[in-house]
């Protein structure tokens, strides 16, 4: 609801607005551990193969983006059956594993061991509903003369559910991302549609015939739709005049021992569903 | 103990009438159109004997019997005297005759003429009548009241294109804005572009910056007071103007042979009329109207009802994909009753709604909500003796909130009906004041008003595991919704919470000689209503919600001193003032906070604090061919919101933080040039320092994307925002006697086209994957064009 609303006043604006990139000095804090711990089980799959990335945060303008972190050790553990996952360190920024068991609704713990300090984070492994349909049409979506792509699947009624929805378009460098609840459509199909904008700077082109999505439909954790929610909307649109006050969106990594010095990222478990479509 | 002091005041004053004495009481108007003016000057030369008309144009004065002078001033009308003898109680019903023809008249006032100005108690007030108003440049040649006072010291806007104004480091939900006595919660067209005042229907407006007297209550920052013309008692009139934006007319006529009156003013953009021949907008739809209302009649000679109405929306219909419509109606019937010459009331039924509708077509979502408000008041004006004033009265108001519905807006939506909790208040208040001048030179100001807030059921209300709806979550260092421990539901003959405060208030002024004097002022007041927002600029969407359970009202306590000196027989005017105003349970958000659609707002946020001071000084040039002010602010505005109840350090880590409506240097410099009677040229400059904000400090790789990392709030600024406008007024027919009379507005905006950021966004280009700071300016240099005719 909050990005319609953002999406209808910054629209307004542009009537009469006039947009610049411009120099700006922004302040500069110490670089901090970076967790992407992303378990993703897919669906029809055994889940065993997961890779987990470490690196360091850098300045804002910064483009040298070689920050991997190669000095750490990785393990998750199943806290409800006691096993334990190490995580080989691949010397790139990567630490793998082969041997990952997932389990529904069971709880996870990470463990991180960088440079003397201890990270940690715990998650739960969420399922998701299967994908129903992919389809493409043209009348629906915000422009009527644009191609879209139409996602539906069904929500579990009675029961708070959470999702990431990832839309990656072959030959774009970026993928783009929701996070949906089911606040106002609980129990029913749920339609969800990605259009690409003819975008005036040239940084987004409508989708043609022949585009290429692969489309990865996340069960996950309230917290993480918190986490995510606020990712996205900072991402999109921090700074709006229309957008909340910008704040560090703090995940579930943790430093028991110096809680001041916690990590970035996030540790989440998710089952996943993915498709892949071709636009006709 | 102020209870009995108030009571001695009372005593001494009324004891010392002893000698003969006589009343002369009665109306002043202007003769050329009727209209009642208030704020005028009425005195007996040669004694300190005067009063000043109140809002109906009422005065009332006292004497020992014999013979006077009775001098009546009023800036921009010819003074009038007149000998008298005072030997009887008497009625005057007076005129005066405007100094010049209307249209062409520039009026800057502080309060009222020099001579009780210096002396009155009253401080940090700013009038403009319309006139004024009219005389400054406009953007798009759009005359408009909140933009205009934001060029008097302590008031500041949140950036172009943001709704509502800023007062003494205030946020904008704490401005009282009243049109003819009724609540105003949205003050803008355009999502803050223009406001919604059609200056044709105005007669003045007054901004209580503090000091504000007892009969104001229910806002913690100002009181922004608009009084609709009453419309032209002596013959039929035709105003309007056909503008770039948008085009007026207003028609004003007497009624019932003399014994009453009206106005009709009506506004409308067409800028939608051209739309579909644009081929980008063709689709859209962006327009707005304002309608004004307003009779009145007499009974008799005691006795008048006047009958305001306002009507105004907006309306966006963006591609057929978001249809979004707001608007505010109020009404407001009155009586004016004068009991004896030296007794005046008024009584006053006021209604109030503002409502917004959102159709989102592409998920089919049908979204309203809305805020109705009636008010009963009484008030009363006592002329005790010329050496004391009473003003007492009650109000009653009522509050219905519908934060929001949710409709399927066809069959095969997806969406699930919702409807979030309707919350319903009463708010009663009662109060006193007196103005009391003890010796020549002081003149105090004292008054007290009791209000009480009762916030009724109808509704659920949600308990939390330890009475916490929002909690620390002291392992990621973040606050979280607290944990759900069952509802109690009240119904609608209950009480879910009621409070009830004194609001003491205390204005004194010591003149040190005819032309200087030093004020100073005390004022508590509390809000019961807060509007929910947690974005840097108020937006149309944003829900009002009041005080109960979980949120607190807030109270104010403001502390101001001034000097007030004129010069050169009132050609320059100089005031300073400095305040210092702290306001207790201002709320604010925690981190990620989510207000939309939200039933439990209580689980996002925490109980906070503000404070604000500054220096104010503001120097005037009221005479002459050029006439105009320079003002400067120079203030600090702060809030904080510690953990409390809910544990953890608290918002911001407990740490006070520049609010969005910081600003440390405020200057305005506003001129008006008379050159000969057909050229009029004016100009304003503007600087303001930036808006707070927060910017990122670093950034990560998430999924891909670089993240931003963000510190403390609003430690950096946007850059500074100033701009220079400048307009002519062409008046061709100047000395013709033709009844129609026009003008020509030429104006030109932002003259050296400076791009303001109105915000800076940081984004990862798709593109290159480099971050970037994109600026957002609103209004470039534009020129513009208005025609204004009057017949």
């Amino acid at each position: 609801m909050t990005r319609y609303i953002i999406a209808i006043l910054i629209l307004s604006l542009s009537l009469t607005s006039c947009e610049d990139v411009i120099d700006v000095d922004v302040p500069t804090a110490q670089p901090r551990l970076v967790i992407e711990a992303s378990l993703d089980w897919e669906k029809g799959t055994t889940g065993n193969e997961q890779t987990i990335m470490l690196s360091m945060s850098t300045p804002y303008f910064e483009t040298d983006q070689n920050t991997s972190v190669t000095n750490a050790t990785v393990t998750v553990t199943n806290d409800d059956t006691g096993d334990v996952f190490s995580f080989t360190n691949q010397n790139d920024g990567t630490y793998t594993t082969t041997s990952f068991m997932p389990i529904l609704n069971n709880t996870y713990s990470l463990e991180v061991f960088h440079n003397g300090e201890t990270y940690e984070a715990t998650e739960t492994l969420m399922s998701v509903s299967d994908i129903n349909d992919v389809t493409q049409s043209t009348e629906g979506g915000f422009d009527d003369e644009l191609l879209e792509l139409n996602l539906y699947f069904d929500d579990p009624a009675n029961v708070e559910n959470h999702y990431l929805i990832k839309y990656d378009v072959e030959g774009d460098m970026f993928p783009y991302l929701e996070a949906r609840s089911d606040e106002f459509v609980d129990g029913n199909e749920i339609h969800d549609f990605f259009e690409k904008d003819d975008d005036e700077d040239g940084e987004e082109t409508p989708f043609e015939a022949g585009d290429v999505v692969n489309i990865s439909l996340y069960g996950i954790s309230e917290q993480y739709y918190n986490f995510m929610r606020l990712l996205i909307e900072q991402y999109d649109s921090q700074g709006d005049p229309f957008s909340s006050n910008a704040a560090q969106v703090r995940g579930n990594c943790i430093n028991p021992t110096h809680p001041e010095n916690y990590a970035f990222g996030y540790f989440r478990v998710t089952q996943v569903d993915k498709q892949t479509y071709t636009f006709q | 103990m102020k209870h009995l002091f108030l009571m001695l005041f009372l005593l001494s004053s009324i004891y010392s009438q002893s000698q003969e004495k006589f009343t002369l009481s009665g109306t002043i108007k202007d003769s050329t159109n009727g209209e009642t003016l208030l704020g005028a000057t009425v005195y007996l030369k040669d004694t300190s004997i005067g009063s000043i008309t109140n809002e109906y144009g009422f005065f009332s004065l006292t004497a020992l019997k014999g013979n006077y002078t009775l001098i009546i001033s009023y800036v921009g009308y010819e003074s009038y005297s007149q000998e008298l003898t005072l030997n009887k109680d008497q009625k005057l019903n007076i005129e005066l005759k405007a100094s010049s023809t209307a249209l062409d008249e520039v009026i800057i006032t502080a309060e009222e003429s020099e001579m009780v100005s210096i002396r009155k108690p009253q401080m940090s007030v700013s009038k403009l009548n319309s006139k004024t108003i009219k005389e400054m440049p406009a953007v798009l040649g759009e005359v408009d009241v909140v933009k205009s006072i934001q060029l008097l010291p302590g008031v500041t806007n949140n950036g172009e294109g943001s709704a509502g104004f800023h007062v003494r480091g205030g946020a904008a939900d704490q401005n009282l804005v009243l049109l003819d006595e009724a609540i105003i919660y949205n003050t803008s067209h355009f999502f803050g572009f223009f406001s919604v005042f059609n200056a044709d229907a105005i007669k003045n407006i007054k901004l209580y910056k503090g000091d504000i007297p007892a009969k104001y209550g229910g806002r913690v920052s100002s009181v922004l007071d608009v009084r609709q013309k009453d419309g032209n008692s002596k013959q039929f009139e035709l105003n309007g103007g056909i503008g770039l934006i948008s085009s007026r007319l207003a028609a004003e006529s007497p009624l019932f042979k003399d014994k009453g009156s009206f106005l009709v003013a009506g506004r409308a953009s067409y800028a939608h009329l051209f739309m579909p021949l644009i081929e980008e907008v063709e689709d859209d739809k962006i327009s707005f109207y304002d309608l004004n209302l307003k009779t009145n009649y007499e009974l008799n000679k005691n006795n008048r009802l006047y009958l305001s109405g306002y009507f105004g929306r907006d309306v966006f219909n963006l591609s057929k994909i978001i249809e979004n419509n707001y608007g505010n109606a109020t009404g407001n019937l009155r009586w004016n009753h004068v009991f004896n010459d030296k007794l005046f009331s008024n009584l006053s039924f006021i209604y109030s709604k503002y409502d917004y509708q959102i159709l989102l077509d592409f998920i089919e979502l049908d979204w309203t909500a809305d805020i109705t408000n009636l008010n009963l008041k009484y008030d009363l004006g006592y002329y005790v003796n010329n050496n004391l004033k009473l003003d007492f009265g009650i109000s009653g108001l009522t509050y219905n909130v519908n934060p929001g519905e949710v409709k399927p807006a066809s069959e095969s939506s997806s969406i699930n009906y919702l409807k979030l909790d309707e919350k319903r208040a009463f708010e009663g208040a009662a109060y006193i004041s007196a103005e009391h001048q003890i010796t020549d030179k002081l003149t105090v100001n004292y008054g007290l008003r009791y209000s009480a807030f009762s916030r009724l059921g109808g509704q659920s209300i949600t308990h939390y595991v330890n009475n916490q709806p929002v909690i620390y979550n002291s392992d990621l260092g973040i606050y979280e919704r607290g944990e759900e421990a069952g509802e109690t539901y009240y119904s609608k003959s209950k009480s879910i919470k009621i409070f009830g405060n004194f609001e003491p208030r205390l204005g004194l002024s010591y003149q040190l000689n005819e032309l200087s004097s030093v004020k100073a002022s005390y004022t508590k007041s509390t809000q019961y209503l807060h509007l929910l927002s947690n974005t840097s600029s108020v937006t149309p969407l944003d829900v009002w919600t009041p005080s109960g359970e979980y949120i607190k009202p807030q109270i104010s306590n403001q502390f101001a001193l001034g000097y007030y000196k004129t010069f050169k027989d009132n050609t320059y005017a100089l005031e300073l003032e400095t305040y210092y105003k702290h306001v207790d349970n201002r709320i604010d958000y925690i981190d990620g906070s989510s207000l939309i659609g939200n039933n439990n707002i209580e689980t996002e946020i925490l109980n906070g604090e503000a404070r604000a001071y500054g220096l104010e000084v503001l120097f005037r040039k009221n005479k002459g061919n050029f006439t105009g002010w320079l003002a400067y602010t120079l203030s600090k505005s702060e809030q904080r919101a510690l953990g409390g109840n809910a544990g953890g350090p608290g918002i911001n880590n407990g740490d006070w933080y520049n609010t969005p409506y910081d600003r440390t240097h405020d200057i305005s410099l506003t001129g008006v040039y008379k050159l000969n009677d057909k050229w009029r040229f004016s100009s304003n400059f503007v600087f303001q320092t930036g808006r707070p904000v927060t910017y990122p400090n670093g950034q990560y790789t998430y999924e891909g994307l670089s993240v931003a990392t963000y510190s403390n709030r609003n430690e950096d600024r946007l850059p500074a925002y100033h701009r220079l406008d400048i307009s002519a007024t062409f008046i061709p027919n100047k000395n013709s006697d033709k009844r129609w009379k026009s003008e020509w507005v030429f104006g030109i905006y932002n003259v050296y086209n400076r791009k303001n950021a109105a915000s800076v966004s940081f984004n990862q280009n798709r593109e290159t994957g480099l971050n970037e700071a994109t600026r957002i300016s609103i209004f470039g240099l534009i020129p513009s064009v208005t025609y204004n005719f009057k017949f």
